[in-house]
């Protein structure tokens, strides 16, 4: 694939860690354009350009933007979701690591958009080596002018503070972060009210994903017209990120037009590990139904994956052989939404432990067929019906090994071959 | 206001009103858990799912305000039906089925919506539930022991100390299937509403150190009744079984107590327990006490407060824990002997303060009815001794007779000193349920009803006039003080002799402007509040 590279143009650029290098780049032209404009025309220019979430809902940002109260006495934040967090994503990481700037470049527009001084990045405390190096960042931005009372002399104020998790998923829902943000117990609010309108400590509040951010950048820089060419369609547009992971040659995020195919990225990443056949591949993290190797040929985009019904979530995207125990698989991730769940609501803390529950008996050679049939009438209990979103997601993943491996699993169990051999992923041998 | 239609019935309420209290005034029960009207709606035990015309998903009711018009809702459709349920499996998953030693079996939220939205059989067969190791017995302070194994993780009890209290020692720990409530070490729950949190957990996971195993609960007779322990005048459900109070809980009344009722308030039945009872009526024959008939001991106390004595002045001293009737009778009686020296004594007791919507309700006496008693008519007339000349001071050297009404009417029945001046008086006579050393030292001794065996009025703090009900019958020849006050009245004017409570208040809505207008039969729930009306300055 021999696109552009855009939101990653500056990996492997260690200059552009420092304001200077990230200038030399063409960095905070945008900014200073964005605050040439009125900030209803840089909402605007959002919401032409078709840019949808990256942080795993897809919801529109531009429209998010237009929620925030515009007259209204109250301070307004940005927040920064850099609580990255699904299982298999990592391509907010990479974004922070290597180029800071692109991303404090979009909290300075978003909070010049919606009348916001202040941004909190709410980082993901394992991410120690981002945190150093956006703080660092931000230093930099306050000497050269960037942040603080005046930003590139227009005499609007933006402060950018990092604040650091303590390591909880559900921290990265987001009335659950801004919990946590305020020093609270992380878990989520009752919505409505949404966070637009009563978010942090109380006040009007946006929170976007950090890839979601650094797009603003691309798309003040170089027009909605441009985001809109690249991409599936109207509702699926700009550049994206993939972050791949599992049975391939080359895992890591890899930048594309979003709705490729995924065996485009497949071929992009060097294909399957070691020429083994495809069993099963998440297009979406953790949470995203899973689809098989008759799904091979569909598009990564928000609304293609909604048909078939997975969805692109964070796009990380987990790939799997056939040498792979779907139901260990899944019973991994069923174990990880046990674990995170908060603990709050009915469904979801004590549904989410029954499917681990179930998951293991069947995994472990313990299990029946009417296992899997319990199995197959709690799931659609835990989700639906609990207080936020992390519910459904536990739910999603179970769901779909039940629809497209619940013959094979029967028939394994019929055979009494659970528990399935364990293939080691790495060949240590080779490695030494 | 906007419409809203609940399982085809349509009512309008206020706009703001979430469903459950919407449904509720529709008559409709939406099954809650987490939701509590005073607590922060967290919407998470998911029980109040509901199905809402126009919107994709099940909406959890107690989060759901009604808006706009024409909002339809179904409670019992397919898909609501089955959340319920799913509910009620997964809270009893991990929940102990342990309701044959539970307190809470009974009463809990948990049985009562197994049986009308749950299973009869478990799903969840061959796995061990989840434990709580160790934490079957925590004492989370002085009032109130966790089990929490049978938690269902609705936080009323964080949010109660939270919002209500503002104390904040019960906290929500760890996550997921480990989530478990608690205290900080070295921080235990010891507040003085703490039981409340008691009233309001659904389970049997928080229960009364000082009620647990005292009762089942099906046993128990449970009568409407107001707290004596301040003038607060908390509504309260008296709940006894064949005459032995077992406990208090709070009975809701926004203007007064709301949901709530303080520790020390659900103690004050224990002296009931605890503490010796008067059960015959006693005359002093030969320098001693002696068991009598009514008649000879209320023959005794007419014969000594009816004769205009040349030794001395005839006194009567009421309390704070009068009846308002009572205190109206007595007050008459007074009249009737031409006495200027009567009044009420109450002990001054620690400031109370329990939350309600409008600010709250406060507490500052020992006696619940210092207000009633002296607006029914028990204050001095001209150079009329008063409770202060003859408890602090030697007014009962005075007195020829001297009626102390209520044996138990403060601190000062049980001091020895403020005993021998009373004693001082010619003739002393006392009515009351304790048989404090006061008693001890009277002539005629009359036993009465405690505040569980009788009705009539109180006034609170806030000038509130409310009734309550005779729970159980006083014990042997024990009278509610009406009885005994009417027969001594009519022993004067025999129209006295066949009063009761009823037609004592009736009599004293006529005499009392304050009063005016009320009638017994009619006095509302909530009670009546007297603080707008005309104070009448030494009405008699």
């Amino acid at each position: 694939m021999a696109s552009e590279r855009v939101l990653t143009r500056n990996v492997g650029r260690a200059a552009a860690r420092t304001v200077r290098g990230y200038r030399e780049g063409g960095g905070y032209e945008a900014l200073s354009r964005a605050l040439r404009m009125q900030p209803a025309e840089v909402v605007e220019e959002i919401k032409k350009s078709g840019l949808r979430g990256r942080g795993g809902a897809g919801f529109p940002c531009g429209m998010k933007w237009s929620f925030v109260p515009r007259n209204i006495d109250k301070p307004k934040y940005i927040v920064c979701n850099a609580d990255e967090s699904e299982p298999g994503t990592f391509k907010d990481r990479l974004l922070m690591e290597h180029d800071p700037h692109q991303l404090l470049e979009g909290c300075v527009i978003a909070g010049w958009a919606v009348g916001a001084s202040t941004t909190y990045i709410y980082i993901r405390g394992e991410y120690t080596v981002a945190t150093a190096i956006l703080e660092e960042a931000i230093r930099d931005a306050y000497d050269q002018g960037v942040l603080g009372a005046s930003v590139l002399g227009s005499g609007f104020r933006h402060d950018i503070h990092v604040h650091r998790g303590a390591g909880a998923y559900i921290c990265g829902e987001e009335t659950g972060l801004l919990e946590s943000l305020e020093g609270k117990r992380g878990q989520p609010r009752v919505k409505p009210p949404f966070p637009a309108v009563v978010g942090a400590f109380g006040c009007p509040t946006v929170i976007n994903n950090v890839e979601t951010l650094c797009c603003v950048t691309h798309i003040v820089q170089r027009g909605a017209e441009w985001f809109k060419a690249i991409g599936t369609d109207e509702r699926n547009t700009g550049p994206k990120l993939y972050a791949v992971s599992g049975h391939v040659e080359r895992p890591g995020t890899y930048e594309h037009p979003i709705g490729i195919t995924f065996r485009e990225l497949l071929d992009s990443c060097g294909g399957m590990y070691k020429g083994r056949a495809l069993k099963a591949w998440i297009p979406g993290g953790a949470s995203a139904a899973m689809l098989t190797a008759a799904d091979v040929d569909t598009q990564l985009d928000f609304d293609t994956l909604a048909k078939a019904g997975s969805m692109l979530g964070s796009a990380a995207v987990i790939v799997m052989d056939e040498t792979t125990c779907v139901v260990r698989a899944t019973l991994r991730l069923a174990e990880f939404f046990a674990h995170e769940s908060c603990g709050q609501c009915t469904p979801c803390r004590e549904g989410t432990n029954w499917m681990r529950i179930l998951l293991e008996r069947i995994a472990s050679g313990h299990g029946a067929e009417r296992d899997l049939d319990l199995l197959a009438s709690v799931v659609p209990n835990v989700g639906g019906i609990s207080l936020c979103a992390l519910g459904d997601a536990a739910q999603g993943p179970v769901k779909s090994l039940l629809a497209k491996f619940g013959d094979e699993i029967r028939d394994n169990l019929r055979q009494r071959r659970y528990p399935l051999p364990q293939v080691p992923f790495f060949d240590l041998g080779a490695v030494a | 206001m906007p419409r809203v239609t609940i399982d085809d019935r349509t009512l309008e309420v206020a706009a703001g009103t979430n469903l459950v209290d919407a449904a509720a005034a529709a008559g409709v029960q939406i099954p809650h858990y987490c939701y509590h009207p005073r607590l922060s709606v967290v919407g998470q035990c998911r029980m109040c799912m509901v199905e809402v015309e126009g919107m994709p998903k099940l909406q959890a009711a107690c989060s759901t305000p009604v808006v706009k018009d024409g909002m339809v809702v179904r409670t019992q459709s397919p898909a609501a039906v089955e959340a319920q349920r799913a509910i009620m499996e997964f809270l009893l998953i991990n929940h102990p089925l342990d309701c044959p030693i539970c307190d809470q079996a009974g009463e809990c939220g948990l049985q009562d919506y197994s049986f009308k939205h749950g299973q009869a059989f478990s799903r969840f067969r061959f796995e061990e539930k989840r434990v709580y190791p160790e934490k079957e017995r925590i004492p989370l302070g002085p009032t109130v022991m966790l089990n929490m194994n049978r938690c269902i993780q609705c936080t009323r009890c964080v949010r109660f100390t939270e919002e209500v209290s503002k104390t904040g020692e019960i906290g929500f720990f760890n996550r997921g299937s480990h989530a478990e409530i608690g205290t900080v070490e070295g921080r235990p729950l010891d507040n003085p509403l703490s039981t409340c949190v008691v009233d309001i957990c659904p389970v049997g996971a928080l229960t009364s150190t000082r009620f647990r195993f005292a009762e089942r609960v099906w046993y128990l007779d449970k009568k409407p009744s107001l707290c004596t322990g301040c003038d607060a005048g908390c509504n309260i459900t008296l709940e006894h079984r064949r005459g032995s109070i077992k406990r208090y809980k709070p009975r809701y009344n926004a203007e007064v107590n709301d949901y709530w009722m303080c520790d020390f308030g659900r103690g004050t039945h224990e002296r009931y327990r605890d503490e010796p009872r008067l059960l015959s009526p006693l005359v002093r024959k030969n320098d001693e006490l002696a068991p009598a008939s009514w008649r000879e001991a209320i023959d005794a106390l007419f014969q000594a407060v009816r004769a205009k004595r040349a030794d001395g002045v005839t006194a009567f001293l009421g309390s704070g824990f009068l009846t308002t009737e009572e205190a109206f009778l007595l007050a008459q009686l007074a009249r009737l002997v031409e006495s200027p020296h009567l009044s009420v004594w109450t002990d001054s007791g620690p400031a109370r303060q329990i939350p309600n919507p409008r600010g709250g309700v406060s507490g500052r006496e020992a006696a619940p009815n210092r207000r009633g008693a002296e607006w029914a008519g028990l204050v001095p007339g001209a150079d009329g001794l008063d409770g202060e000349n003859l408890l602090l001071e030697g007014g009962a050297d005075r007195c020829a007779a001297l009626f102390v009404a209520d044996s138990d009417f403060g601190k000062a029945a049980r001091d020895p000193r403020v005993v021998e001046r009373l004693r001082k008086a010619r003739f002393l006579a006392v009515m009351g349920w304790a048989d404090t050393p006061l008693a001890r030292a009277a002539d005629v001794v009359l036993p009465a009803a405690t505040h569980a065996e009788r009705e009539g009025t109180f006034v609170n703090s806030q000038s509130r006039l409310q009734r309550f009900t005779r729970a159980f019958p006083a014990p042997s020849q024990a009278r509610p003080g009406v009885e005994i006050l009417a027969e001594l009245l009519g022993r004067f004017e025999p129209r006295w002799g066949s009063v009761d409570a009823a037609t004592a208040f009736d009599l004293l809505a006529e005499e009392v402007d304050r009063f005016a207008e009320l009638r017994w039969h009619s006095l509302p729930p909530q009670g009546v509040s007297l603080a707008a009306r005309e104070a009448p300055e030494g009405a008699a």
